[in-house]
């Protein structure tokens, strides 16, 4: 098959556009909870740490409940954890966040590997919803509307997580820890809650995400199931510029090259695959060093805040 | 009108029973948290079923007691001594490196591919292979701190994404023979590796009582007192640390955050990539036994990085800790032979991690509140 | 200042209900050895506008933090409309009705107007009622504001109504407003002080004025209590008293020199009765300032076309309402803000403005205004804060001499008489006075030819104050050509040779001390084309 009838054979096929929802859907699980937790002044780098954690509480939920929706609740409860021991850390105890969350990767890559030989929890794949008539559009139906049905909670959380950064109080006080500690500190808002919060909030939505790999996308719990994509998470957002819309569109664009990168070596291609992995990361440092001037980072991202003295 | 005076004798034992009662806080904090670690660690292995003692015991005979291992874990120790102390240059110029990882592997990978080319006698081929170690670090530290002085771009998140980046580079460089790869009849019965060092290129090997370690090992001991010498004494580790506490006043005093902190930057690097060559040249079985494959840096660089942030920053330190981590490592090999899953030691590792982190973070906090009850009142 | 009593009329119909509005008895606070109030009294009634007044560390900031809870007392009580309470945090204290208008320290740049506003409310968010409440309250005090502006945008006079209407959304009865005029213009002020009666008159409301300058308070308030180093020494009815009276209670002994009037916030009117100083010979400029262009990060102009000389022996007063491009000008000749266009030069030499370090080596001394940001490392010890710019001359081949460097601190800490427990000291364990003279003694040590001293004196107190004029006065007549930046025109007057003027970021007016016109000094402060 030549080149070009190769990429039309792509482009125009089903599995194409599924693949490409299923990677993009497990980056916006994690990218939305981490937009959020950026806003608010932290880098959180455990989300790694927390996506593995929800899918390993997922799988051993599924296998003592068979329910969908209580492994769901524990996969919920996985990226809690993670989220707990990140946020109390690093903004109550003042612990450098870095340190935390690389630990925590470790950490949690040891003990879900040490863990899943012991207990080998067995999972399946959920049901498939198909939404009628959405489903059946051409080439992106199946993969945005026939789908298994926990992947549908993207399109209620993604939505709620943008109206609550830029329209609740949370959000308002999220924002403005997150560009100015000190004058949010002096207004009577809690800076140090409010970023545990927003970590509480990225443990959620990761947790969802582990969930999410496991009972739609892999349906069985190995180590290797997160494989750096956590971190490829936390370059959408960067990517993004730090607004929602532009996260959508990082997590969506990796995803098409993730995927694009499967459908090319089914059909036999040897494309340079080392390139197409590094893609997200390449193209992030590309528009970090292109749009600096333009695009901002929260102005106290990565700083921690204690109350100071002058 | 100064204060230059004899502080009152009173006051001196004052301040020694201070002194004295701030130690004894350090060390509960530190044995309450190392117990909790140590706890934890015990209870999961329990309720797996495995038996503590016996781990305990392999991670002992693994890293020190049996015939050999204290020379394996020392040869662990030296390329993490190296990270760690990189990762302090940075830091002291205010410097966020987070990607020893990669310069690590970029490091080993230049050595591979320059000791080959250039080839020649074997000392001076290993010189050639450490030297190149150490540029090709220092290179992929330097593409951040361009980034960083002439584009703004955080160096803690352009060295994080270059770590993958890196991984995904030297991964092709080991496809292609006239990069990394090695020609087929030395392959054996992988595809992806680069040629072996011949003998006479590898880091010599110290042989003291049974146990043989490279010579990298004196080479980081050695590198870590001229560091903590020279970041103590000198006016270049005076300016290094004006830099990372107050950047504009170093600027007035004359010193350029563009020239100090790239160059502080790429030594990072340039410490990574040295080890990664130290880990090519003198690993043994520890390491791929002296040809690069995929995953080669093997966590060295994030445990490097790790070492640093426990030892506080501190040049010294990190020889001690850097011990302590490359223990671990080597005696998890051990710890497999009791039936209990390997990778308890990650879990145990972390836990140490996070347990160390306690303690300063107490402090601090505890300090906070102290200094700003005795501050608020000045002007 | 004759529009006193017009404004008094105001106070009369609440002048008969004589319940205070908060009571503050006995209230006593010390951090570690230091005592910041001690057994202070203090009421505020309804319809009045209170002045604070004393020096710099007298108590009046902590005795304001205790009110707004953001410290707690030691001992005392704090009664609200009669009844006793304790006020925990600052949204306990809007809870009682007592709120504190901020130095520009409680807004969020990038957040709009509204929300900067809507900021540590507890409760739903409704942007609607936000600014509607903005628009009310900007038309009842004469405040008006554009709730959708992002308030990095505004100047500071707007931000200090974003903050001002940020408080009387909460309703307090109690407004305090913490030295609120070092930000403003001559006009502003007035504007400001308006308000504040406006505030007092119709709605009852007390209002706090918390300030160091004399001549502030006596033309603003209705009586005053004037604290000094922690305790309330006086307190009488602003009708009742003079200036000389207020500065001797201030500092606690007759005030005759000059200088420490001017230090206290009193210009002196018979400054033109002065007798002229010897004429200085008239040579080339030190320091030249040509045609500078500056832009910082986001493109916003810094200095426009500033020109500027200084010659050796002088002292240049610059005067200026804050945020006119002094800081640029400060951050130009520390090396840390590279020109666009134009050029400077010392001695005839020019010099590179965007080398590191290169201001310094020309031999140009600096006093920044704000220490923390660029003129000490707080972490660093006092000695090694003293060899900051210069550290080879304590050390052999790039390696510092410890035993040199000690001996050399010593040396400073005597000669500028640094208090400190040594040359080991921490830096953030000095006084703030004392933290400005190692900067003095770091920039002097070197013997440069221009000392640039930008708002040298503030936040001191008075012994502190008359420690750095004198210096001041001292390198000038050694020969040093200085450039003195202040906000506070007490103390141009009292130390300049020459006076000009900044505003919109350049030089727009030059006069002599000798003869100086108060009026047009102030109009070209205010911007007017004059």
């Amino acid at each position: 098959m030549g080149f070009f009838e190769a990429l039309i054979d792509i482009f125009t096929s089903d599995s194409t556009y599924i693949n490409a929802a299923l990677f993009a859907a497990l980056l916006l699980f994690a990218a939305t909870g981490e937009w959020v937790a950026e806003r608010a002044g932290t880098i959180n780098i455990s989300v790694e740490g927390m996506l593995l954690s929800g899918a390993f509480t997922t799988a051993v939920g599924y296998d003592l409940t068979e329910s969908a929706v209580l492994a769901i609740l524990a996969g919920i409860c996985g990226g809690l954890i993670v989220a707990l021991v990140q946020a109390e850390m690093s903004h109550r105890l003042s612990a450098d966040q870095f340190v935390v969350g690389l630990t925590l990767n470790i950490l949690v890559l040891g003990l879900t590997g040490f863990l899943d030989r012991e207990i080998n929890p067995k999972t399946k794949i959920v049901d498939t919803w198909n939404i009628p008539l959405l489903s059946d559009l051409p080439l992106i139906g199946q993969a945005l509307f026939g789908q298994p049905w926990p992947f549908y909670l993207l399109y209620v959380l993604v939505p709620v997580s943008g109206w609550m950064v830029y329209r609740t109080r949370f959000g308002l006080d999220v924002r403005a820890a997150g560009e100015n500690p000190q004058s949010a500190d002096v207004s009577g808002i809690d800076v140090n809650k409010r970023r545990r919060q927003a970590i509480y909030y990225a443990g959620f939505t990761s947790g969802l995400g582990g969930a999410f790999l496991i009972l739609v996308q892999v349906g069985q719990f190995e180590e290797s199931i997160v494989g750096g994509r956590g971190f490829i998470a936390i370059a959408a957002v960067i990517f993004g510029g730090w607004t929602i819309r532009g996260t959508i569109a990082g997590c969506i664009l990796f995803a098409a090259a993730l995927s694009f990168r499967l459908s090319i070596q089914g059909l036999g291609y040897q494309l340079n695959s080392e390139l197409l992995q590094s893609l997200p990361f390449l193209v992030t440092i590309v528009a970090m060093a292109f749009f600096a001037h333009r695009v901002r980072p929260p102005a106290a991202l990565a700083q921690p805040f204690v109350r100071g003295l002058e | 009108m100064t204060a230059v005076a004899e502080p009152a004798t009173n006051e001196k034992q004052a301040g020694r029973a201070r002194q004295g009662a701030r130690l004894g806080e350090w060390l509960v904090l530190y044995a309450l948290s190392i117990l909790g670690a140590i706890l934890i660690s015990a209870l999961l292995v329990t309720a797996t079923g495995g038996d503590w003692q016996s781990v305990v015991t392999a991670l002992l005979d693994g890293s020190m007691r049996n015939p050999g291992r204290w020379g394996e874990t020392l040869g662990v120790a030296a390329p993490l001594l190296l990270v760690a102390l990189g990762t302090v240059i940075s830091s002291r110029a205010g410097l966020v490196n987070i990607g020893q990882e990669g310069q690590l592997a970029i490091g080993a990978a230049f050595a591979t591919y320059f000791g080959f080319l250039i080839g020649g006698p074997g000392p001076l081929n290993l010189f050639v292979l450490l030297v190149f170690g150490a540029v090709g670090g220092a290179l992929w530290a330097g593409i951040a701190a361009l980034l960083r002085f002439w584009r703004g771009v955080p160096e803690v998140l352009s060295t994080l994404l270059l770590v993958a980046v890196a991984g995904q580079a030297v991964a092709y460089g080991l496809r292609w023979q006239r990069l990394l790869l090695a020609p087929e009849a030395s392959r054996g019965n992988r595809n992806q590796v680069s040629e072996q060092l011949g003998t006479d290129r590898r880091l010599p090997e110290q042989v003291i009582f049974g146990n043989s370690f490279p010579i990298s090992v004196y080479l980081a001991v050695g590198v870590a007192l001229i560091v903590a010498f020279l970041l103590a004494r000198s006016i270049w580790g005076f300016r290094l640390k004006m830099l990372g506490r107050n950047p504009r006043a170093a600027q007035h005093s004359g010193v350029s955050q563009k020239r100090y902190g790239s160059t502080a930057l790429m030594l990072g690097g340039a410490f990574a990539g040295l080890a990664g060559a130290a880990m090519l040249a003198g690993g043994g079985f520890a390491f791929g036994n002296y040809q690069l494959v995929p995953g080669f840096s093997a966590n060295i660089g994030w445990t490097g990085l790790l070492v640093a942030l426990v030892a506080r920053e501190r040049a010294l330190v990190c020889i001690p800790v850097a011990l302590v981590f490359a223990s671990l490592r080597t005696g998890s090999g051990f710890v497999a032979s009791t039936g209990v899953e390997g990778r308890i030691t990650d879990v145990i590792q972390g836990l140490l991690v996070l347990a160390l982190l306690v303690p300063p973070a107490v402090m601090f906090v505890r300090d906070r509140r102290r200094a700003r009850a005795a501050t608020t009142a000045r002007t | 200042m004759t529009d006193n009593e017009q404004w008094l009329t105001g106070a009369d119909e609440w002048a008969f209900s004589r319940a205070p509005l908060v009571e503050l008895r006995g209230i006593s606070k010390r951090f570690g050895a230091v005592v910041a109030c001690d057994d202070v009294d203090l009421s505020l009634y309804p319809g009045q506008i209170h002045g604070v007044l004393g020096e710099n560390g007298a108590g009046k900031s902590t005795l304001m933090k205790i009110l707004i809870g953001l410290v707690l007392p030691d001992s005392g009580t704090i009664s609200i409309d009669g009844v006793a309470c304790t006020i925990h945090d600052p949204l306990d204290a809007a809870a009682h009705g007592i709120g504190m208008v901020h130095q520009h320290l409680s807004l969020v740049g990038p957040l709009t107007v509204w929300e900067n506003v809507a900021l540590g409310d507890a409760g739903k968010l409704d942007s609607d009622e936000v600014r509607n409440r903005i628009g009310e309250l900007g038309e009842e005090y004469g405040l008006v504001i554009d709730p959708d502006a992002r308030v990095a945008d505004l100047t500071a006079g707007l931000r200090q109504r974003v903050e001002i209407i940020k408080c009387l959304r909460r309703n307090p009865k109690v407004l305090i407003f913490d030295e609120p005029t070092s930000v403003l213009t001559p006009d502003e002020s007035q504007l400001l002080f308006k308000s504040l009666r406006t505030m007092v008159a119709s709605e009852g409301k007390s209002v706090v004025l918390v300030s160091h300058k004399l001549d502030e308070v006596l033309s603003t308030t209705d009586d005053i209590t004037i604290m000094r180093q922690g305790r309330v020494v006086d307190q009488m009815d602003t009708a009742e008293t003079t200036a000389p009276e207020l500065a001797r209670s201030m500092v606690g002994r007759e005030v005759s020199l000059r200088a420490e009037r001017a230090a206290l916030g009193h210009i002196e009117l018979d400054i033109r009765a002065e007798v002229a100083p010897e004429p200085t010979v008239v040579t080339e400029p030190m320091l030249t300032i040509t045609n500078a262009n500056a832009s910082g990060p986001d493109g916003q102009r810094l200095l426009d076309n500033l020109t500027l000389d200084v010659h050796s022996g002088e002292i240049v007063g610059m005067t200026g309402v804050e945020g006119n491009g002094q800081r640029a000008l400060t951050d130009l000749l520390s090396s840390l803000l590279p020109l666009d266009s134009g050029t400077v030069t010392v001695n005839g030499e020019p010099v590179s403005s965007s080398s590191p370090g290169a201001m310094s080596r020309a031999g140009i001394g600096v006093i920044p205004e704000d220490r923390h940001d660029s003129g000490v490392v707080l972490e660093m010890t006092v000695a090694e804060n003293l060899v900051l710019v210069d550290p080879q001359r304590v050390a052999q081949h790039g390696i510092i001499d410890h035993k040199a460097l000690n001996r050399f601190a010593e040396k400073m800490i005597r000669d500028f008489g640094i208090q400190c427990s040594g040359p080991h000291a921490p830096l953030w364990s000095l006084s703030g006075g004392n933290q400005q003279r190692v900067v003095l003694a770091r920039e002097l040590a070197d013997h440069p030819k221009v000392l640039v001293a930008a708002q040298p004196t503030r936040g001191l107190d008075v012994g502190a104050i008359e420690y750095m004029t004198d210096r001041i006065r001292e390198a000038a007549a050694a020969g040093v050509a200085v450039l003195l930046i202040s906000s506070e025109l007490e103390e141009i007057l009292d130390l300049a040779d020459r006076i000009v003027v900044m505003s919109g970021r350049r030089i727009v007016g030059e006069m002599p001390r000798l003869g100086v016109d108060l009026e047009y000094l102030g109009l070209l402060m205010g911007g007017a084309n004059v």
